[in-house]
C-alpha cells in the first residue's frame, strides 16, 4: 500500500516567471494519513448524512473547484477519507452555528472532509477549530466543500491553533448559486507549515463572496496560501483581505486571485494584503492577479508590505510607546480585527487565550 | 469675429510603417540555426576568436534550454524558418547620402534623418541585420562621448571595454532568447559617455526589419559613467509580412555611480513579430535609471525591463504603456532587484486592450535582505474597450528585509460611460471621445517622451482607436 504521496498544490491560476518560485507547491514525500472525524456540535435544523459512494465527494460536490487543487482529493482518496455531509433545508434560518472542532494529539496523522449544502435562502455559520498542544507535532489535512443554492448564505470561520510542529493542509472549494452570499473569516495562528487554498466560484448572477484572513507567522514558520474568486455570473462581487505578521525566519506566499470569466458583466473584484515585517530574516512573497475576459468589471488589488505609516508610528511615539510596542500593538490589531467578526463568545474566548499566552511568552 | 483656428494633429499614415523595399543584392544567411550558420555570422563580422566562440556556446545553450511554458504562446514561431542574418547591400556610413536610394527614401518616411537635424545628438540606423547610418554632432564626440555601432566597438579602442561587459549582465542563460541572441547577434549600438559629462539632447537608434521571415537581434551597450547623463531613444518598426519575423535584441545599460539614463522607446513593429527582447541597467551608488516605453507592434511580446539597483540609494523608474489590439497578444511589464540599501523603485504601467487583443501586465520587485530601507511602488492601470479582449495582471513581489516600504495597487476596468457622455454633450463626436480618454488614460508616458515623440505615440493610439465604436 502507498505510503507516500508526491503532491502539486496552490497552483497559480496564470504562471509566472519560474525563478519566482511562486506558480506552485511541490509537497514531496507527504505521508498518507487515516481518516479522522471532528468531534460535532450540531444545530437543530441542520441535518446530516454519511457519502455512500465511494470517492470523497459525492456528485453535488465532486465538481467543486478547491484552492489546494486535484491533488488534495488524490491524498483524501488515498487517506479513504469520504466527507460527512451537512444540509441546511431551504428557507431555514439556524442561529446556533454548527460547529467542528479537531483536536489533534501529538503525533497525529489524519485527514478529513466535510460538505455544507446551503438550501435556497437558508442561511448558516460553520465553525471548525484545529487545535493541539502548543508544542505538538503532526500531520493534518481538512477539505471543506461548501454548495450555496440560490440565495443561501454560508459563514465560514475557522481558528487555526495548532503546534509549532504541526503540517497542516486546509482546502477550502464553493460554488455560489443566484444571490448567494458566502463570508470566510479565517485567524492562522499556529503550526509549522500550513497550506491554504481557497476557491469560490461564483456562478449565479449577484452572487458574493468575502474572505478575511489575519495570520501570525513565527519561528520557522511556514505558510503557503492560494485565494481564488472565479466571477462567472452577472454583478457578481469578491472582496479578499489578507492581512498579517511576520517574526523571525517565517515565511509567507500569498496568492490571490480575481478571475473575470466572459460574461461576468457587472462583476466588481477588490483584493487587499497589508503585512508587517518584525524581522530581517523572514520572506515575504505576495502576488495578486487579475485576470479579466470582460469589459464591464471593475477590479482592483492593492499591498502595503513592510513598515507602518510614519505618521501613525510618530503619533504613538509621542504618547510614550516605544517602537517595538508599536509594532507588537499594531500586529495583535490587525487579529483582534478579525477575531471581533466571530459570532460565536466561546470560539472567540479560545483565540484570545492562545494569542494572550503568545504574548506573555514573548514578553517572557 | 474671426472663427478661432484649432491645432489638427495628422493621423498617422499607417502604411509609412508598410513600406517594403525589394531586396536587391542582400546576402541572406541560409535559413535555421546551426553551427555552420553560427560560424558563418562570425565569419562575415569578422569576430574576434573570443567572440566566435561565445557564439558557440550560447548557441549549445539555446539548444540545451526550453521555451518558456509561462507566457504566450509561440507555437508560430519554427526556428528553422528565420534567416538569422540579412545584410543589406551597403556600408555603414556618417552621411545620409550615401546610404542606398530605397533605404534612405524608408528612413526619410519615418522621419529619423528630418528628426536628427531637429532634436537629436547622434543617429543609428540599422537596416535589417546591419547599420546602415551612424553619426554624432561634432560638439557631442567632443566631450568624449563615444557613439558607435557595435562591430567597431568591438574591434576597435573600445575592444577591451566592450568584452568585458558584452553580456555579462544579460547572460546567455538567461533565458532560451538570451542565449539565441548571444549566438546570432548583429549590429546595434555601443555608447560611452565619460564621467561628469552631460548629453543635453538624446542620443537615438531605430531599428527597420525589411526582410520577411528575418531575424533581428541588435546588441546595444550603454555606459554612462560616474555623474553622467544621457537619453537614449530607441525606435523600431517593420513593415507586415504573412510569415512569422523575430526581434531578440538585447540591451544592456550600466548607469555609474550618481549617474542618470533615461532609455525610452517606441515600439511600433509589424503585426507578424515574435518581439523576443530583453533588457537590463545594473545601477550603482545613487544612480538613476529611466525606463519610458511604448508597445504598440508585435504579434506577441514578452517584454520586461530589469533594473538591479546594485549601490546605495540608486534608483528606478520604469513608465509603459501597452495597446494591444486584434491579433496581438503582448506580455509586457518590468523586473526590480532591489540588492543595496536605500534603494527606491517607482513603476507605473498602463494598459489597453481592443478587438480581441490580449494584454499581460507582469512584474517582480525583489527586495533583497541587504536592502534595509528601501521603497517601491508599484501602480498598473488596465483599460478593456471590449469584451472580445483580455487583459491579465501578474505583479510578484519577494520582500526579504523589515525595513522596506512597498506598495502596490492595480486597476482594471472600462472606459466610463459618464466621461463619453460628457464629451458627447460638448460636441464631441463618440470616436473623438473615447480616443481623447484613451489618450488621456496614456498621458502618464506621452509627458515623459520628447515632444515629437509624444505626437507620434498620441497618433497611434488615434490610429489604434479608428472604427472602435460598436
Amino acid at each position: 500500500m502507498e505510503k507516500e504521496y508526491n503532491m502539486t498544490i496552490n497552483r497559480l491560476p496564470s504562471k509566472t516567471w519560474n525563478w519566482l518560485r511562486m506558480n506552485e507547491t511541490q509537497l514531496e514525500k507527504i505521508e498518507i494519513p487515516a481518516a479522522g472525524e471532528a468531534k460535532v456540535t450540531l444545530p437543530e435544523k441542520i441535518t446530516t448524512a454519511e457519502n455512500e459512494g465511494s470517492k470523497p465527494w459525492n456528485a453535488d460536490f465532486a465538481g467543486i473547484a478547491s484552492g489546494i487543487g486535484e491533488d488534495m482529493d488524490g491524498l483524501l482518496a488515498r487517506a479513504g477519507v469520504k466527507a460527512k455531509h451537512y444540509e441546511v433545508p431551504a428557507d431555514v434560518t439556524e442561529v446556533q452555528p454548527l460547529l467542528l472542532d479537531y483536536a489533534y494529539v501529538q503525533n497525529s496523522l489524519r485527514a478529513g472532509a466535510v460538505a455544507v449544502k446551503a438550501g435556497k435562502n437558508s442561511e448558516i455559520t460553520v465553525i471548525e477549530d484545529f487545535a493541539s498542544d502548543r508544542e505538538a507535532s503532526g500531520q493534518a489535512a481538512v477539505s471543506t466543500r461548501l454548495y450555496l443554492e440560490e440565495g443561501a448564505k454560508i459563514r465560514l470561520i475557522q481558528v487555526q491553533r495548532l503546534g509549532s510542529d504541526f503540517t497542516f493542509m486546509n482546502d477550502i472549494g464553493a460554488l455560489c448559486e443566484e444571490k448567494a452570499s458566502l463570508e470566510v473569516i479565517q485567524l492562522i495562528l499556529g503550526g509549522k507549515n500550513t497550506y491554504l487554498g481557497c476557491k469560490t466560484t461564483l456562478q449565479g448572477r449577484e452572487s458574493s463572496m468575502n474572505a478575511d484572513t489575519a495570520y501570525i507567522v513565527d519561528g520557522e514558520g511556514r505558510l503557503d496560501m492560494n485565494y481564488v474568486a472565479l466571477h462567472e455570473g452577472k454583478k457578481t462581487q469578491s472582496n479578499m483581505q489578507a492581512g498579517g505578521v511576520l517574526r523571525d525566519h517565517a515565511f509567507k506566499l500569498y496568492r490571490g486571485t480575481i478571475d473575470f470569466k466572459w460574461g461576468a458583466k457587472g462583476a466588481v473584484g477588490n483584493e487587499k494584503e497589508d503585512v508587517l515585517l518584525l524581522s530581517n530574516d523572514v520572506v515575504n512573497q505576495t502576488i495578486p492577479l487579475i485576470l479579466c475576459a470582460e469589459e464591464d468589471v471593475e477590479g482592483n488589488h492593492g499591498a502595503t508590505i513592510g513598515k507602518l505609516d510614519d505618521e501613525l508610528v510618530f503619533y504613538l511615539e509621542s504618547r510614550g510607546m516605544n517602537r517595538e510596542q508599536i509594532y507588537e500593538m499594531m500586529a495583535m490589531a490587525k487579529v483582534d480585527a478579525v477575531c471581533r467578526k466571530i459570532p460565536d463568545a466561546s470560539t472567540q474566548a479560545k483565540v484570545q487565550k492562545f494569542l494572550g499566552r503568545a504574548v506573555e511568552e514573548e514578553e517572557a | 469675429m474671426s472663427e478661432r483656428e484649432k491645432t489638427y494633429v495628422e493621423d498617422v499614415n499607417r502604411s509609412i510603417y508598410d513600406i517594403r523595399n525589394e531586396e536587391k543584392d542582400v546576402y541572406r544567411i541560409q535559413k535555421g540555426l546551426t553551427p555552420a550558420i553560427v560560424e558563418e555570422i562570425s565569419a562575415k563580422k569578422k569576430d574576434p576568436a573570443w567572440m566566435a566562440n561565445f557564439r558557440l556556446q550560447s548557441l549549445q545553450i539555446y539548444n540545451e534550454m526550453e521555451v518558456p511554458d509561462w507566457g504566450p504562446s509561440i507555437e508560430g514561431l519554427n526556428m528553422e524558418d528565420i534567416v538569422t542574418y540579412v545584410k543589406p547591400n551597403t556600408h555603414m556610413s556618417a552621411k545620409w547620402s550615401e546610404v542606398p536610394e530605397d533605404i534612405k527614401d524608408t528612413f526619410e518616411k519615418l522621419g529619423i534623418p528630418q528628426a536628427e537635424r531637429k532634436s537629436l545628438a547622434g543617429v543609428g540606423a540599422q537596416y535589417d541585420s546591419e547599420l546602415v547610418y551612424h553619426n554624432v554632432r561634432e560638439e557631442v564626440a567632443a566631450q568624449g562621448v563615444v557613439y558607435t555601432d557595435m562591430e567597431s566597438a568591438l574591434n576597435g579602442e573600445y575592444a577591451d571595454m566592450v568584452r568585458k561587459h558584452f553580456m555579462k549582465l544579460v547572460t546567455p542563460r538567461d533565458h532560451k532568447f538570451a542565449a539565441l541572441h548571444g549566438a546570432v547577434w548583429s549590429g546595434g549600438s555601443f555608447v560611452y559617455v565619460p564621467p561628469g559629462v552631460s548629453v543635453t539632447i538624446p542620443l537615438q537608434s531605430y531599428f527597420r526589419l525589411n526582410a520577411p521571415g528575418a531575424g533581428q537581434f541588435e546588441h546595444t551597450l550603454i555606459i554612462v559613467d560616474e555623474g553622467a547623463y544621457l537619453h537614449f531613444i530607441e525606435g523600431c518598426s517593420a513593415p507586415k509580412y504573412n510569415v512569422a519575423n523575430l526581434h531578440a535584441g538585447c540591451v544592456e545599460l550600466f548607469v555609474g555611480k550618481n549617474a542618470k539614463l533615461r532609455y525610452s522607446t517606441i515600439e511600433n513593429w509589424s503585426k507578424n513579430m515574435y518581439n523576443l527582447n530583453t533588457k537590463r541597467a545594473l545601477v550603482e551608488e545613487g544612480g538613476t535609471i529611466e525606463w519610458v516605453s511604448g508597445s504598440f507592434g508585435s504579434h506577441v511580446s514578452y517584454l520586461y525591463p530589469m533594473s538591479v539597483l546594485n549601490g546605495k540609494g540608486a534608483r528606478a523608474e520604469f513608465t509603459g504603456i501597452t495597446f494591444a489590439g486584434a491579433g496581438q497578444n503582448l506580455d509586457t511589464g518590468t523586473k526590480v532587484v532591489h540588492n543595496a540599501p536605500e534603494t527606491t523603485s517607482y513603476i507605473n504601467t498602463k494598459s489597453i486592450s481592443k478587438d480581441g487583443g490580449i494584454s499581460t501586465f507582469r512584474s517582480s520587485v525583489v527586495v533583497k535582505n541587504s536592502a534595509a530601507k528601501s521603497k517601491s511602488a508599484v501602480s498598473c492601470q488596465s483599460l478593456m474597450l471590449d469584451d472580445k479582449s483580455r487583459s491579465d495582471t501578474i505583479p510578484a513581489m519577494d520582500i526579504r528585509t523589515q525595513d522596506a516600504d512597498i506598495g502596490h495597487e492595480a486597476k482594471i476596468g472600462r472606459i466610463s460611460d459618464e466621461a463619453v457622455f460628457y464629451l458627447m454633450s460638448r460636441g464631441i463626436s463618440e470616436e473623438d471621445a473615447r480616443a481623447m480618454i484613451v489618450s488621456g488614460f496614456a498621458d502618464n508616458v506621452s509627458k515623459e517622451l520628447p515632444l515629437e515623440y509624444a505626437v507620434e505615440m498620441n497618433n497611434l493610439i488615434r490610429l489604434e482607436m479608428k472604427g472602435s465604436i460598436g
